[in-house]
């Protein structure tokens, strides 16, 4: 099969979340074989219908499970070529609000599952990097890791602490072939951004969806929030070698929205 | 180089009001010999302690007679607070030669001209330079154009000066947010409902108020002084914590 992705082998975390199907998709269209690696087949929506991934089960903040799922792709194909840390939760709390143990989790999935993947994906990349090749592992930071949403607090911390992280990696692992970015989402449709709206906290004032999620677009200079496919496609073009001279960086991809002041009512 | 601010010999650029004059207060409460510039004429109520130059920064011939000036009263400068500034609101395709020529002939060749004009007595006796960046030069204010891309010139001239110019010289920027001044009370008169504009900017600002000039007095103060001593080269925020929180706020709509 051709494609950008063509004879590259990849692993997907969260692969069955909103965003995490829409890279599993994107990278079986440009010729990947691809590992959707999530808690169970319909990971956080209802259900799925096969498109063609490979299921792993994986929690990633759990070591055997990171180390297994590994284990698997080293046995089939003895090497990986492009890693995406896509696994993410959201605590909507402020820091008071906040138990240790949702503390902890919020650690344990976002930095934890990242450095976990990665420190056992780390052998097997190094086996597709060389010949001109690279190997790419791609982080999911956010915005809300440079700059704050009322009542996120674990979330905004442990996605600046991915974003810390991603450089150190870069460091360490470019010189190997091994290139390393996060991507920094904004507001992309997905369950996770539905449940912000239906919250009582930083998304609820009481209106209804319909016209808060049109103020929501309005407050875009491009007018409207992300959807899934618009983050594959910047991650398709990161795991892919057009992007061989890119490391270390935190993409932001959110419309323009952070690129802005506050949007007072005048 | 770094004198308490007692005794620092001090150029305020556009001092006339708002910040720049409570700058200038700040200074002469604590002590510094101040002098002062602006395109009018002397303010009426202008502080007697103080000095007054009619100048234009934008012009290097009138910056570098306000340098002379300030050497003729009272010796090398040892202070520069470039805080004197225009804005235009306009959208970049709106904007005309005229208005790219005023905001940055003030706000970019202006910071330029006074940097260049003090430079040679700093580097030979020491001193300090503040800029009034903005955070405007950091995140997009809308139709502001030039106004924002001047801000962030301010910013990357605050590294290069530090970086060339230590260590006898330090230069840091402040980025003010909203702070209220006559043009900021103006902007909510403006508004379609005044008040719920002002609680909407309000609920904007974590701290619970928009700054005073005296705020920015009380940076430029301690970037003057010697508890500062170790820092060079930054653009300090001061805003209220209004952008280290998301533009989309959800709860405010």
């Amino acid at each position: 099969m051709s494609g950008i992705l063509a004879a590259k082998v990849a692993l997907v975390t969260g692969g069955r979340g909103g965003i995490g199907r829409a890279i599993c998709a994107r990278f079986i269209r440009e010729g990947a074989t691809v590992y959707a690696a999530d808690i169970n087949p319909a990971g956080s929506l209802q259900q799925h219908n096969d498109d063609g991934s490979k299921f792993l089960t994986l929690d990633v903040a759990c070591e055997d499970d990171a180390r297994a799922a590994m284990a698997h792709v080293q046995k089939q194909h003895g090497k990986l070529d492009i890693l995406v840390n896509a696994a993410g939760i959201e605590i909507e709390k402020t820091i008071e609000d906040t138990s240790l143990e949702e503390w902890n989790r919020s650690f344990a999935v976002n930095v934890t599952g990242t450095f976990l993947c990665s420190k056992y994906a780390l052998p097997l990349m190094r086996h597709a990097a060389g010949d001109g090749k690279t190997a790419s592992i791609v982080n999911f930071g956010s915005y809300d890791g440079f700059i704050a949403d009322p009542g996120l607090a674990a979330y905004c911390a442990s996605k600046g602490a991915v974003h810390a992280l991603t450089k150190a990696m870069a460091c360490d692992h470019s010189p190997e072939g091994i290139r390393v970015n996060a991507i920094c989402p904004g507001y992309i449709d997905t369950p996770m951004l539905q449940s912000f709206f239906n919250g009582d906290g930083s998304g609820g004032s009481g209106g209804d969806i319909a016209s808060l999620q049109q103020a929501v677009r309005d407050v875009h200079p491009t007018r409207n929030y992300g959807t899934p496919d618009d983050v594959a496609n910047l991650v398709n073009w990161l795991a892919s070698d057009e992007a061989r001279y890119a490391s270390g960086q935190l993409w932001v991809l959110d419309g323009g929205l952070s690129a802005q002041v506050q949007q007072m009512k005048l | 180089m770094d004198k308490p601010s007692t005794a620092h010999r001090a150029i305020v650029t556009g001092g006339a009001r708002g910040i720049g004059r409570a700058i200038v207060e700040r200074l002469l409460a604590d002590g510094a010999q101040v002098l002062s510039c602006g395109r009018s004429k002397m303010p009426e109520d202008w502080p007697a302690s103080a000095h007054w130059v009619q100048a234009d920064v934008a012009d290097p011939a009138q910056v570098k007679a306000l340098v002379a000036k300030a050497t003729a009263v009272f010796g090398a400068t040892t202070l520069l607070v470039n805080n004197a500034g225009v804005q235009v609101e306009k959208t970049v395709a709106d904007s005309n030669d005229t208005d790219w020529d005023l905001v940055v002939g003030v706000n970019c060749r202006g910071v330029f001209n006074m940097c260049r004009a003090v430079l040679p007595q700093m580097q030979q006796h020491g001193g300090n330079i503040i800029n009034i960046g903005s955070i405007s030069g950091v995140v997009a204010d809308p139709s502001m154009g030039l106004y924002n891309a001047s801000k962030a010139f301010v910013h990357g001239l605050t590294r290069s000066i530090a970086v060339d110019h230590g260590p006898l010289v330090r230069c840091n920027a402040i980025s003010p947010g909203w702070i209220m001044t006559a043009m900021a009370e103006e902007g909510f008169a403006l508004a379609e409902n005044p008040q719920a504009a002002i609680d909407d900017a309000l609920a904007r600002h974590p701290v619970g108020r928009f700054g005073q000039p005296d705020d920015v007095a009380n940076a430029v103060a301690w970037l003057a002084g010697a508890q500062s001593a170790y820092l060079s080269g930054q653009c300090i925020t001061l805003d209220g914590g209004m952008t280290a929180a998301s533009p989309l706020q959800p709860g405010l709509f």
